[in-house]
């Protein structure tokens, strides 16, 4: 047995595997299959001040390699968060590490967000900041493809808060690593990517798109050596540390991330295919360690080979 | 809750309608009226990454059997129908809320095309039922046979009258009602859509008791990622209407909370 014990700076993991926002529910559900206090950390899904419907369906379009969503951050507030049984009160019952992903349309709710998690911020480990869903029309995609906005929103975020932050980074970027070092300016304490590909899917009979909101993101295996690039492109830009995700079905597909310099990772689109996919992988990671000799997850971040 | 679902037998019913059983012990020892399991077919990570759900047509909980009924749409069940016996594809399930047989009435099916199969465990009920199956032509009707062994009364609707009524399955309820206004029924849907929402104002104007299982593409099957959503009414809110999990806060609905657009 390895030690899989990970630093994220301002936080610690018992181990780097953890699920990815939005496809995880607020953990409940899984609880059902397993206990989910043996994930590194749950990352629930997205969470702004007001409940929100989301959007129209359909909401989903599975493609080759992968799928469409267009969810629209269906959720329920802040405060139902914070105080209806099945999210945080649940969650901190099952002593989970809580990454608590959020958002806003504005950035003064992304602050306000951030200040009321503040205020209740018992099992909660961290919050990551989704400035990068392709999906909301106001804010979302605006936030995580400029900068200057990008800049505003996590510097708002790092004032609410004393917890540590993660930037979720968008991959509809020209150059992901502006993104990441602004994120390490601001005082974003690790940055996580990706998040996912903007996408599109037509009937070819009907002439419609498949999506009622016309366009979503595409994750799954599809995407995975992006976001290996991009994780790669990341780790030798910033000196924060890297959260990779982005089609991570097996232990074998985290690996190339660990190699790529990610010190985390997370499991996404794989939770829908297979509910116990992140624990799986966790005892394989292991046993790839242990056939090669390596005492510590360390052994193998950033150790890809390039000379 | 997750098992490795032996193929025990695949068979074809009609045209693109297959019967197959998966030895599923866990979920045949537990599956209620109305649930359903998802699939996994083959081990495609390509062409096709997502489960397929299905409704439990009926189970064998001594012999861990579930048995489903599937019609060919598309890629996954093109492919399912060409699975034989032998192979696995993992189930999970029993997922969702099923029907919950109201003591006392008369089951009532309402079904359009494969819906059929949602309702057929509803035959274990101790008062015999009713089966009004609805569909396009009689290339779609199902399982009647099956409704008819289990003691129930079947009656059809095709849009183009090539079986039982020409109509809607809507149009057999009010006949059904008529020949004896002194009993109690419970109506139990499933079905299309516009069929579901059809059937939904006739029972309220009728005054009936109802129970509909309304659903949309699914991804995750347990309610974590939010895709299968349905409207349901949410009385005290701005909009007296939200988005409801098909999943795993249904995909039975009692007929008061289905939203009804207008
Ligand atoms: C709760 C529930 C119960 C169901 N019960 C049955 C049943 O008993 N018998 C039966 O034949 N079918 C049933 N269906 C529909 C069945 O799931 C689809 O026909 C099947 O997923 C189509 O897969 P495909 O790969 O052949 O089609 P494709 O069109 O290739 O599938 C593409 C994607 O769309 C989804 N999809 C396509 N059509 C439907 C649909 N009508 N409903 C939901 N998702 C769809 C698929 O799951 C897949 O993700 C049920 C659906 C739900 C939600
Ligand atoms: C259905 C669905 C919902 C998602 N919702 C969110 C969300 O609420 N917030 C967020 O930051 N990312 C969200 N994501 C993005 C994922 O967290 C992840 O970044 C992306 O899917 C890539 O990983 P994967 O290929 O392993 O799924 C969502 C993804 C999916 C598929």
């Amino acid at each position: 047995m390895a030690d899989l014990a990970v630093d994220l700076g301002k936080f610690q993991l018992k181990n780097p595997v953890m699920t990815a926002s939005g496809t995880f529910g607020y953990g409940f559900e899984y609880n059902k299959y397993y206990d989910i206090s043996q994930l590194g950390a749950v990352v629930v899904k997205g969470i702004r001040m007001t409940p929100s419907h989301g959007n129209p369906t359909p909401r989903v379009a599975e493609v080759t390699g992968g799928m469409l969503n267009a969810i629209g951050l269906q959720g329920p507030g802040v405060e139902k968060f914070l105080h209806g049984e099945e999210y945080m009160p649940f969650l901190r019952k099952t002593g989970a590490s809580v990454i608590v992903n959020i958002w806003g349309t504005t950035v003064a709710e992304y602050a306000e967000v951030a200040e009321r998690l503040e205020a209740d911020k018992e099992g909660i480990t961290a919050l990551e900041i989704n400035i990068s869903c392709p999906n909301v029309k106001a804010g979302g995609a605006a936030f995580g493809t400029d900068t200057a906005l990008a800049a505003e929103v996590i510097s708002a975020v790092r004032k609410a808060t004393t917890l540590p932050l993660i930037t979720k980074l968008s991959p509809n970027v020209t150059k992901i690593t502006d993104f990441a070092k602004t994120a390490e300016d601001c005082g974003s304490d690790a940055v996580s990517l990706i998040n996912t590909l903007s996408a599109m899917s037509i009937d070819i009979e009907t002439r419609r798109p498949v999506l009622a909101n016309k366009t979503g993101g595409l994750s799954g295996p599809a995407v995975k050596p992006v976001a290996v690039r991009m994780v790669y492109e990341t780790a030798r830009a910033v000196k924060i540390p890297v959260i990779g995700m982005g089609g991570i079905m097996t232990a074998e597909d985290a690996i190339e991330f660990f190699l790529a310099g990610a010190t985390a990772i997370a499991v996404g689109t794989a939770n829908f295919v297979d509910p116990f996919a992140p624990v799986k992988v966790i005892a394989v990671i292991n046993d790839y360690l242990d056939r090669h000799n390596c005492k510590s997850i360390y052994d193998i971040i950033g150790k890809v080979e390039t000379a | 809750m997750s098992q490795t679902g032996e193929i025990l037998s695949n068979v074809n019913l009609k045209g693109d309608y297959y019967s197959i059983e998966f030895y599923a012990p866990e979920t045949a020892a537990s599956a209620q009226p109305g649930q359903f399991v998802h699939v996994k077919i083959g081990d495609d990570r390509g062409d096709w990454i997502l489960r397929r759900p299905f409704s439990i047509c009926n189970t064998d909980p001594e012999k861990g059997i579930v048995n489903v009924v599937y019609k060919v749409v598309g890629k996954g069940t093109a492919a399912l129908a060409k699975t034989a016996p032998g192979v696995c594809c993992d189930v999970m399930g029993p997922l969702g809320n099923g029907f919950v047989p109201v003591p006392g009435t008369i089951p009532v099916a309402v079904c359009g095309g494969y819906g059929a199969a949602a309702t057929f465990m509803l035959t274990r009920q101790k008062e015999k039922g009713v089966l009004l199956l609805g569909a396009r032509s009689t290339a779609d009707i199902i399982l009647t046979e099956r409704y008819e062994a289990a003691g129930f009364d079947v009656r059809l609707a095709t849009n183009d009258g090539s079986a039982g009524t020409k109509g809607f399955v809507t149009d057999l309820i009010p006949q059904l009602l008529a020949e004896n206004p002194g009993k109690k029924y419970c109506f139990y849907a499933c079905g299309p859509h516009p069929m579901l929402m059809a059937l939904a104002r006739q029972l309220r104007s009728l005054g009936e008791m109802g129970q509909l299982s309304i659903d949309h593409r699914m991804c995750c099957g347990v309610g974590s990622c939010f895709a299968c959503v349905v409207k349901v009414n949410a009385p005290g809110t701005a909009d007296g209407w939200r988005y409801a999990r098909s999943c795993s806060e249904g995909p039975v609905f009692n007929l008061e909370d289905v939203y009804v657009e207008e």
